[in-house]
């Protein structure tokens, strides 16, 4: 009994004295929350902590949250930040985070020759390393798609899958089309899939292994889930969609970092962000499994990606796509039967 | 300290810790501008939707719970009433699927089932995959429990039984009838744990109503959204708190203490190849199957290695904190139970209730509601620390250990602490020198169990772990995303041993020191 009573005091006492408090102007740490995947994102922040001797505590968001846990959690901790950067896998949820007033900006010097269409006009978020959201094909498909609209081709009825487009960066790419077609082309097009029986997967992973399990011929996905596949040996490969004169081109996803409003650590999370936004991070994550796209030019890149110069991009402005990803969620919701 | 006054400070402690986040984020909810407003229900729940999803919920639930209940409990039997060859190995094989987290097992079974391909990969996406996962998941509940309850049963019951009939008779007659609070408690365990679990259905493609509550929460940030949701699962949890008072309390079984004594086997005679035999043979497909795909994923010992530099941080951290939180679970969970059973104040249906009501929430509606609580500058001291671990796990499964407790308790004769009471020993001298050693047993499963649920927890942990503080469950779903699976199988298999070296430890330490004490 007293063993007990002993552990409950330890408990009080662990608290009342702040075992685990943070440890606010203490030199030397820097929180990141993390939504990039943890496999390519940790090795970035453990060199990291060996070039600067600053120790990253870091939160990753999982699979299962659909990279939004951590988003989730820094909109909860608004009234007292504990991150101090937020390196998103995307840039839609950093201008979320602008708009609720979570974020801070920065002019980073490192990020001066990333184009400005990567970056938030404010600072408020600045891109790097980017995915393209492009076709894996299963090899015996003999006609491939060339743009997004073969979903809606009758003579792939059935043939076609998609990622659940309430999650991730299939949301982004909804959105992204509604800015650029307009808000009824964008609702005919996703009526379109429905009618042309387009299967629902729960993400982009398991969407890539349908595809070279011969289950389905064709879906959309980012990029390093179909050059994960290629590289595995998976009979699949990859197609850039709309690249045609004229076509709406390719969707690019870019990283962004954030610093965080009230960041607890502002000094060592300013120099991890510059570290971020460095060419040799990019040239890290373009030859790690993830393959992302560098944006700064001239960083050495494998031979199976393309350049960004060399892609044509969707002509998006992420702050649109921002607001009309959370004006069309009523949509997408009824779209999916929720 | 009295009774009273202790057992009332016990109460105020788990209300504070599991309660007051809840009733914190209730008022949030119904609040809009300061003025109150049912809108986050209305829309959430007005719609044709949410019944459809209520239905594949309890489809869902009821499916495993009664699967569950229905071989669990003769497996159960098997492995603790009879000379079942291996019984011992086969009661570890099958808990097994327990220990990890459901999302690995439902991983597991489908890597198994892409490498057998054809019919059997589309089989296990839907309601029946999601309701083989959860059964194997699920299954060493009534089987754990059931065992559990064999050896609590006064033996010279049925050696009285014995004089005058056969096994079978008596089992009829004597041994079910016992055991029977562990049949329905382990019925509704199961059936609240599947109701509540979202990451297999998710996983197998089967809309449920706990996702609701999630998705809520991860694609619409809507908070009050995702609080209006979880007021189905409460009314779920609510109802079997009914059914528990009605059915379960009215047939307690007042078998008196016997501990000590050894468990008398039914021998199996012809049909004990058989039965081995078919036990193996399950074991084999539901438990081996999916392991064996593991181990073959693991196998190499450079995944070990790389699994180690990845995360070997995180599993000194995942015994550290399911080590202390097992403790703290035992301590709040006895006294609880303690509460529960002698009904000492008149809130133990208070304490009793608010424990399963806890319990049956998803994890991520009690997370958010710590953080809502406890992320202030004031209180950073338990925000930014081990304790928002440690108070959720605690406020998410102190009704498992309270309800263990309970249960054992309730197979104590009255007679024993009225006794010690008489001869003058005071309220703690009883329980710490009577009641404890009489539930040695029950406290052991508690702690065991504690362990269990709080190594495999994700769902509460996930969302409050501290930076860089997480758990291995935690790394192995952050690695999941684009890991290789080599490394994620390696992960799995430390995860497994993680759980059961220890818990088999502190199993044989306690039985060790029980031998040797007079």
């Amino acid at each position: 009994m007293k063993f007990f009573f002993y552990l409950a005091a330890v408990l009080v006492l662990m608290t009342i004295t702040g075992c685990g408090e943070k440890k606010e102007d203490v030199s030397g740490n820097v929180t990141v929350y993390v939504s990039e995947d943890q496999v390519f994102s940790e090795p970035i922040l453990r060199d990291f902590e060996k070039e600067t001797g600053i120790r990253v505590n870091a939160i990753y968001d999982t699979e299962e949250s659909k990279s939004t846990g951590v988003m989730n959690r820094l909109i909860a901790e608004k009234n007292n930040p504990q991150a101090d950067v937020y390196w998103a896998n995307e840039p839609i949820r950093a201008e979320v985070l602008k708009q609720k007033g979570i974020s801070a900006p920065f002019v980073s010097e490192n990020a001066k020759q990333i184009p400005a269409v990567f970056k938030d006009p404010d600072g408020y978020w600045i891109g790097f390393s980017a995915r393209a959201r492009v076709f894996i094909v299963n090899k015996r498909v003999e006609e491939k798609p060339k743009g997004i609209t073969a979903y809606t081709d009758p003579a792939n009825r059935g043939r076609s899958v998609i990622a659940n487009p309430l999650f991730g960066t299939t949301t982004a790419q909804m959105a992204a089309l509604y800015t650029v077609w307009g808000d009824e082309k964008a609702k005919n097009f996703m009526h379109a899939l429905k009618q042309n029986s387009v299967v629902i997967s729960t993400s982009n992973g398991e969407s890539a292994d349908f595809v070279a399990a011969g289950v389905y011929d064709f879906s959309l996905v980012d990029s390093d889930d179909a050059i994960n596949r290629m590289r595995s040996g998976k009979p699949v490969m990859m197609v850039y969609p709309d690249q045609e004169t004229g076509g709406t081109g390719c969707f690019i996803v870019p990283n962004a970092a954030v610093l965080i409003k009230g960041a607890p650590h502002l000094k060592e999370a300013e120099i991890l962000m510059e570290y971020l936004l460095s060419k040799e991070t990019e040239r890290k994550l373009a030859f790690a499994d993830c393959a992302q796209i560098p944006l700064h030019p001239g960083v050495q890149m494998p031979a199976e990606l393309k350049p960004i110069s060399a892609i044509k991009v969707m002509p998006v402005n992420y702050s649109d796509v921002a607001k009309k990803m959370i004006e069309i969620q009523p949509f997408l919701k009824e779209w999916m039967g929720l | 300290m009295s009774e009273r006054l202790f057992l009332t400070v016990i109460v105020i402690f788990l209300m504070a810790v599991g309660m007051s986040p809840l009733l914190f984020m209730l008022f949030e909810s119904m609040s809009v501008d300061g003025h109150f407003s049912l809108n986050a229900y209305a829309e959430v729940l007005q719609t044709d939707r949410q019944w459809t999803l209520m239905r594949n919920s309890l489809t869902l639930a009821s499916a495993v719970a009664l699967l569950t209940t229905l071989v669990g409990v003769p497996i159960g039997i098997l492995f603790g009433k009879t000379d079942l060859p291996f019984r011992r190995f086969f009661t570890i094989l099958f808990v097994t699927p327990l220990l990890v987290p459901p999302y690995i097992s439902a991983v597991s079974w489908s890597n198994f089932f892409t490498h057998a391909g054809g019919f059997s990969f589309q089989f296990l996406f839907g309601l029946p995959g999601a309701i083989l996962v959860l059964f194997t998941v699920f299954l060493p509940v009534p089987m754990l429990l059931t065992i559990f309850f064999l050896r609590s049963i006064d033996p010279s019951l049925e050696e009285a039984g014995r004089v005058f009939a056969s096994w079978g008779k008596v089992m009829r007659g004597i041994t079910i009838p016992l055991i029977f609070p562990a049949i329905a408690l382990s019925f509704m365990l199961v059936f609240i744990l599947s109701f509540g679990e979202l990451s297999v259905a998710n996983f197998l493609r089967y809309d449920v109503y706990a996702m609701e509550s999630f998705t809520q929460f991860s694609a619409f940030y809507n908070f009050k959204a995702a609080t209006a949701a979880a007021l189905p699962l409460v009314v779920a949890a609510l109802l079997f708190l009914w059914v528990e008072e009605v059915f379960l309390h009215k047939r307690r079984v007042g078998s008196h203490a016997h501990f000590g004594r050894e468990v008398q086997l039914i021998p199996l005679g012809t049909f004990r190849v058989w039965l081995f035999l078919s036990v193996a043979i399950l074991g084999f497909t539901i438990v081996l199957l999916p392991l064996i795909t593991l181990l073959i994923q693991s196998a190499g010992l450079s995944h070990y290695i790389d699994a180690f530099d990845r995360a070997g941080d995180s599993m000194l951290r995942t015994l550290l904190f399911g080590v202390f939180a097992a403790t703290l679970l035992t301590f709040f969970g006895f006294f609880t139970g303690y509460l529960i059973h002698k009904r000492t104040l008149k809130i133990w249906r208070l304490a009793d209730a608010a424990t399963i009501f806890l319990f049956a929430l998803p994890g991520t509606v009690i997370g958010i509601g710590l953080i809502s609580l406890w992320n202030t500058p004031w209180t950073n001291f338990i925000y930014a620390g081990p304790a928002i671990i440690i108070f959720g796990l605690l406020a998410k499964y102190t009704a498992l250990t309270s309800k263990i407790s309970a249960v054992q308790l309730s197979q104590i004769s009255p007679s024993m602490e009225e006794a010690a009471q008489v001869s003058g020993a005071g309220w703690f001298r009883t329980v710490v020198f009577i009641v404890i050693p009489l539930a040695w047993r029950g406290l052991a499963v508690a702690w065991i169990i504690g362990y269990i649920f709080s190594l495999r927890d994700t769902a509460v942990t996930m969302l409050i772990y501290p930076a860089g503080q997480d758990t291995l469950p935690i790394r192995i779903l952050t690695l999941m995303a684009n890991g290789s699976p080599e490394l994620i199988a390696s992960l799995c298999v430390i995860m497994i041993l993680i759980t059961l070296l220890p818990a088999a430890l502190f199993w044989l330490i306690l039985k060790t020191i029980i031998k040797v004490s007079p």
